[in-house]
């Protein structure tokens, strides 16, 4: 009797919010699911005549290579930002739980990187790292390059600046999730290993980043599925240059319908990102899963 | 203690709500004061009114005045028509017009750049008016290239807005310093951008983004070599895509041009990083008020076989729905010679009309001569449907090159057989 | 003993200059951008393309801010009105359905749970502009596009939800479940307990992801550029960018107007931080 209660009571707190998502979210995806198996482009648009071709946009996507190497570098980049980004946020929220006069209001000014918007910070970035911007001109000054990095042209140092500005994007975010994390640690635990002599490093490593893991795993997949759906931040900073060496899976999807207007094959490509994102998160939910069973 | 915080964070929101909310008072005010001035004008006309969109992309207050000045000078010649023109960025547009087309949610007309033309025809966005048109005796008086920008498969989708090429911009100063004359060949550029490329100043500068932009600032040099879009792969294609990669090779030209848009290469040009650009005549207003003191000259683009031109510059399309007849209605009357030429002045376009093109204004100031010239033979982009897929295997091509990742032989080899898989 | 004493002692001192100094440091190479976007916002044209930079502005110029004002018809103050109306909107749809359902996936036995958290995770994938196209026909077909500041709200909520429910519900998950138990003797029903005892407890994550929310709605660009095409209706990010323009580049004014554009931002934020900051620090679940 309590039990079917508490179960009709978690179907009204949870069920609003499925609908909304499943309609505003869930139908536009199925949509492209659909426009992805058959054939739109520019000159039978609007004729309706679109065949059924099944799997050939995703051939032809495999076929030409934009696949393989879209995917190479979206990956690359994530894996290169959420990493990063992970450390450095983390480092901020220790320093910052530190009780010291000014953390709190330091703590509010790395916040503003993450409320630039994209746009901005792409603009930023690209005149930071251009040939003769500030980056350059300090790290001569420093001595260590001899002549100024073309950061921007190179298919590398391209990508390394990506990573940088979404770095610098995702730390706050990080900071403020490990910082709202460490609230959930009862105090206690670390005074009782103080008292039995751990030291900060052990206290840090036995009980402050097992008792965050919950939050951490959270955050990185957030991180993942963010970083995953870079749009802005490349579409300015590079537009997938130089030769496609920082063209992500979402601007060349973007590309492939708006530009070129092969509507079913960019709807494809987009569909591979949501299939790579449903494995992300299916692997997610299980270590959840593990995680809340133990 | 802790539902007081909540309390004072729900009213820290109301405020800041509040707060915001005081500057909507002011503005609409302002937005009252110019609705009485359009109610003025709607008694007037008393009789039902067509209301009519209008897209275009150009920034800036000063452009949009001029537009509507197009429009309500139209709506003074048709007081039942009334024109909206609605900014939508350059970036945006192709994406709005796509969504739009599926949604049939579209304004009656557009400005669009014209190698997309063909392709926005084909999509079935545009009205077909090859009737309208054909009685219509101005046609005549239109340059080949634009007009035929406006075709797709043998009919009429609108018609030229106004036009525009490219020129070589020279720092006079820089020349004279180095001993050099402006260069008329390939051979002389290079010799020319070698010796101007010093104390931190490169020779040349173009724009080689790897979109629309940069192609249209390659073609010049493919067609000047005789090649088209269609050969890049040729022995004239790959010299095309050599003769800038040498330029880069000999440190004359900085390979960051794979980032540069045209504004940004005038940047570099009017605060003397570059010594030469490859540049248009919408250019010339931005240099005049930024950088007065800046002596340069212009001159033609250099040669391979002979001097080459491409078209550029904008159309205006007629949108398939309920108000096309007004929509054409508009459009002769926009690009009627009258109320064309003081438009193409303020906006530093070139005409696509000879009559208008005969004007003194054009043919005698020294800055546009080299423009006016370049139009007589201005070839347009494509005509092609599938233009902005060929356009960026192009761009991509001359990243390759220009980054001197790919021999120009490779990239130019590799362009052309993806260029035929579009073209078959 | 005395060497012990030492060691606390310098670890002391340590801890009173050594950090903060380090802290300053950091978060001053940290903000480096912002600080370029600053001065260059007050750069003239001719000394933003000098070799070397300057890194400070040799001459003061304002004229970037003061064009922003008379070279475009777009009303800044109105701007930031139609963004904190989108942005208040979409926290609002988002803080309704998403906090309880986070709540109901912590605590709950729910068929198909798994699931439906998954559904939640991938509905916020897919970039927004590439389920633009069928979502303007789904808005078509709802008269959503008559609207727009509805459809805008609307669309950028779908970004708060699936992020509160992610974050909030581990944090649910993270109280202890002795609160709800004693709630029940207390003769609290569950909705109740809920919103009288949970809640309140949670605060602290209810306001982080509040305030996620709010900033996913602020800073979109895609939605309002795209459902909104009155030009006083839009949002300040379409603002900027519609000012910017993507055909000419002008450093200094695309960083005045970056400057402009997050100034109330900052203004809010740091109001609101202190919140955010005391809700964290007070340490909201003591045992």
């Amino acid at each position: 009797m309590g039990k079917s209660k508490e179960r009709i009571a978690g179907y009204l707190f949870v069920l609003p919010a499925l609908i909304y998502m499943l309609f505003f979210v869930g139908y536009p995806v199925i949509d492209n699911i659909r426009l992805s198996l058959i054939d739109v482009n520019v000159m039978n648009f609007s004729s309706g005549d679109h065949p059924f071709v099944g799997l050939e946009n995703y051939k032809i996507l495999q076929r030409e290579g934009i696949l393989a190497t879209t995917l190479t570098n979206t990956i690359v980049y994530t894996i290169g930002c959420i990493i990063i980004q992970f450390i450095c946020g983390l480092g901020f929220a220790m320093l910052f739980s530190i009780p010291f006069r000014m953390a709190a209001r330091l703590r509010g000014l790395v916040m503003i990187s993450w409320l630039l918007p994209a746009t901005i910070t792409a603009m930023v970035f690209k005149y930071m790292f251009s040939a003769d911007g500030i980056v350059n001109e300090l790290l001569m000054q420093v001595g260590l390059i001899p002549d100024p990095i073309k950061w921007l042209v190179e298919p590398v140092t391209a990508m390394l600046v990506l990573v940088v500005a979404n770095t610098w994007i995702g730390i706050p975010f990080n900071m403020i999730l490990i910082t709202s994390g460490l609230t959930t640690i009862p105090k206690d635990l670390y005074e009782s290993a103080a008292i039995d002599g751990a030291n900060t490093m052990k206290r840090f490593f036995k009980i402050t980043l097992p008792l965050l893991k919950p939050t951490i795993l959270s955050l990185l997949v957030l991180g993942f599925i963010y970083t995953f759906r870079v749009f802005d931040l490349v579409l300015i900073t590079t537009h997938g240059g130089p030769v496609d060496a920082t063209q992500m899976m979402s601007t060349y999807a973007y590309k492939l319908s708006f530009d070129e207007f092969k509507y079913s094959q960019g709807a494809a490509l987009s569909n591979v990102m949501l299939l790579v994102l449903l494995v992300v998160g299916f692997v997610y939910m299980r270590l959840v899963n593990r995680e809340e069973k133990a | 203690m802790r539902r007081f915080r909540l309390w004072t964070l729900a009213a820290t929101l109301v405020f800041a709500i509040a707060l915001t909310g005081c500057g909507n008072n002011s503005s609409e005010n302002t937005s009252k004061e110019s609705d009485n001035a359009s109610a003025t004008q709607v008694e007037k006309a008393a009789v039902e009114k067509k209301k009519l969109t209008l897209w275009f992309y150009f920034e800036g207050k000063e452009r949009f005045d001029k537009l509507k000045t197009l429009t309500d000078g139209f709506t003074a010649q048709n007081p039942n028509v009334e024109i909206e023109p609605v900014y939508v960025p350059f970036a945006d547009l192709k994406k709005r017009l796509s969504v739009g087309l599926a949604a049939e949610d579209l304004p009656d007309l557009v400005i669009i750049d014209n190698p997309d033309h063909a392709a926005y025809a084909a999509m079935g966005l545009f009205a077909d008016i090859t009737d309208e048109v054909s009685t219509w005796t101005d046609k005549d008086q239109f340059y080949e290239g634009p007009w035929s920008s406006t075709i797709y498969d043998g009919k009429q989708y609108g018609v030229p807005l106004g036009s525009n090429n490219l020129a070589l911009y020279y720092n006079e100063q820089m020349l004279a310093d180095a001993g050099v004359t402006p260069p008329q060949t390939w051979d002389e550029l290079r010799e020319a951008a070698k010796k101007l490329t010093k104390n931190g100043v490169t020779g040349l500068g173009i724009s080689a983004p790897a979109n629309e932009e940069g192609t249209f600032q390659f073609l010049p040099w493919l067609l000047s070599a005789g090649a088209n879009y269609d050969q890049l792969g040729s022995p004239e294609g790959i010299k095309a895509f050599s003769v800038l990669a040498d330029l880069i090779k000999d440190g004359s030209m900085s390979k960051e041009i794979i980032n540069w848009t045209q504004s940004d290469v005038l940047k570099q040009f009017s605060t003397g990083k570059v010594a030469m650009m490859v540049n248009g005549p919408w250019q010339l207003p931005e240099l005049a008020s930024t950088v007065p003191d800046l002596k340069f000259g212009l001159t033609f683009v250099p040669k391979d076989k002979a001097f080459s031109s491409v078209l550029g510059g904008e159309n205006l399309g007629v949108v398939k729905g309920d108000h096309v007849k007004e929509a054409t209605a508009f459009v002769k009357y926009v690009v009627s010679p009258e109320v064309i030429k003081p438009f193409l002045q303020s906006f530093g376009y070139f005409p696509p009309r000879k009559d208008v093109a005969a004007d003194p204004y054009w043919t005698e100031n020294p800055q546009l001569k080299v423009f006016a010239e370049n139009m007589e033979y201005a070839m347009p982009r494509g005509p092609h449907p599938k233009w902005p897929e060929i356009s960026n295997v192009i761009s991509q091509a001359m990243s390759k090159a220009f980054t001197l990742h790919s021999t120009p032989e490779e990239a130019a080899k590799d362009a052309q057989s993806k260029i035929d898989a579009i073209l078959k | 003993m005395s060497i012990a004493v030492s060691s606390i002692h310098r670890s002391r001192r340590l801890r009173r200059n050594a950090i903060p100094l380090l802290s300053i440091l950091l978060v001053a190479v940290f903000l480096f951008p912002l600080y370029w976007l600053a001065v260059t916002s007050f750069k003239t044209e001719s000394e933003i393309f000098r070799t070397p930079p300057t890194l400070f502005p040799h001459q003061f110029d304002v004229k970037s801010y003061t064009e922003q004002l008379t070279s475009s018809n777009y009303n800044i103050m109105q701007g930031f009105r139609n963004s904190a109306l989108i942005a208040f909107g979409a926290l609002a749809i988002s803080t309704l359905l998403a906090i309880p359902a986070s709540y109901g996936l912590a605590r709950f036995s729910i068929a198909g749970k798994h699931l439906m958290l998954l559904l939640f995770l991938v509905t916020q994938m897919l970039p927004a502009s590439l389920i633009l196209t069928p979502l303007f026909i789904l808005y078509k077909q709802f008269g959503l596009l008559h609207a727009p500041f509805w459809a805008t709200i609307l669309a950028n909520a779908t970004a708060g939800i699936p992020f509160t429910i992610v974050t909030l519900r581990t944090y649910f998950i993270t109280l202890p479940k002795e609160l709800e138990e004693s709630a029940k003797i207390d003769g609290c029903n569950i909705f109740t307990t809920f919103w009288r005892i949970m809640l309140p407890i949670a605060l602290p994550g209810v306001v982080v992801a509040m305030v996620f929310s709010f900033l996913f709605a602020w800073g979109d660009l895609i939605y309002g550029m795209t459902f909104i095409s009155k030009e006083h209706m839009r949002p300040i990010t379409a603002g900027i960018y519609n000012f910017l323009g993507f055909q000419r580049t002008s450093w200094n004014h695309s960083m005045a107007f970056g400057m402009v554009s997050i100034l109330p931002v900052v203004f809010i934020f740091i109001f609101v931080q202190k919140f955010i900051v005391s809700g964290l620090t007070n340490g909201a679940v003591k045992g």
